[in-house]
């Protein structure tokens, strides 16, 4: 009974070794499709030496493109682009991202999912952005802090198996 | 982001996608597919098995050109999605108002049909 376990805590090993290299990281940027490329570059270059499974993976990524890609197209006031900072904080059973910029208020967590449309004619071309982050996460927070910045806070699953049941066969 | 045309014969265009289907992926291709597509009232299929993500973005870009085929009498079915890309079509119900097929076979079909 124990050949199998063991041989699946040495896969969950290497991913928990991978998991010591867990730390926080902060991207900040000009709310501008150039600075968002850039970002989404450096969270993917972070997202590497995660270790994280496939879908987990997918749904963090899906959701720092959708809540930046909201503040890129609504944020700018009178032409000037908001100032963006993204935080991405792995811990063992959970990816929280945290997002932060000074455009105005703008609270996610009150918006209705669209209905599904029955022709093309009356399909909605917004609101699935949201829909998709709220589908992918495990909370969604929203703050507008005292200094006049919008904190959109996201956690998500982690996924996998926890590491700790594997120590007790070891 | 890139994408290749083919001549799936029968005046029928096949479009393989590659790459990310995100805001920066959209920004590059969007242009140029409408053009592609949308300016001859084409019948198109559109292969997603080299795409590894779509977001929202993705998904309005594909509602946009289908609603404009829609009005020249052209049309457009996507196949091929990995499983990840697959969800969110599912999530989004786009299928309800574009046809999503599992492999290029059945995606013909649909759009010959």
């Amino acid at each position: 009974m124990r050949s199998q376990p063991k041989g699946w805590c040495a896969a969950n090993r290497g991913r928990a070794n991978r998991g010591m290299r867990r730390q926080r990281v902060e991207i900040p940027f000009r709310a501008t499709h150039a600075g968002f490329a850039h970002a989404f570059s450096r969270l993917r270059g972070a997202l590497d030496g995660e270790g994280l499974d496939p879908a987990p993976r997918y749904n963090v990524e899906l959701v720092f493109e959708e809540i930046v890609a909201n503040i890129v197209a609504h944020g700018a006031v009178d032409g000037r682009e908001p100032d963006v900072r993204v935080t991405l904080e792995p811990s063992s059973d959970s990816i929280v991202l945290k997002f932060e910029d000074d455009g105005p208020p703008f609270d996610p967590r009150g918006r209705t999912d669209p209905v599904p449309a029955k022709s093309l004619e009356e399909a909605r071309i917004g609101g699935f952005g949201l829909m998709l982050v709220r589908r992918a996460a495990s909370a969604l927070d929203y703050l507008r802090t005292a200094e006049g910045r919008n904190r959109v806070t996201v956690t998500l699953p982690r996924g996998g198996t926890p590491v700790r049941s594997c120590e007790a066969v070891v | 982001m890139q994408l290749q045309l083919g001549d799936a014969g029968d005046g029928v265009l096949n479009v393989v996608l590659i790459g990310r289907l995100d805001t920066p992926g959209v920004d590059r291709i969007e242009a140029e597919l409408t053009t592609h597509l949308v300016r001859y009232g084409t019948r198109a299929t559109i292969d997603l098995s080299q795409v590894a993500f779509i977001g929202s973005a993705g998904i309005r870009m594909f509602i946009t050109i289908a609603r404009a085929l829609d009005r020249k009498a052209g049309r457009m079915v996507l196949y091929g999605a990995r499983p990840l890309v697959a969800k969110v079509l599912e999530t989004v119900s786009l299928d309800y108002i574009v046809p999503v097929r599992a492999d290029a076979i059945a995606a013909e079909g649909v759009v010959r049909g």
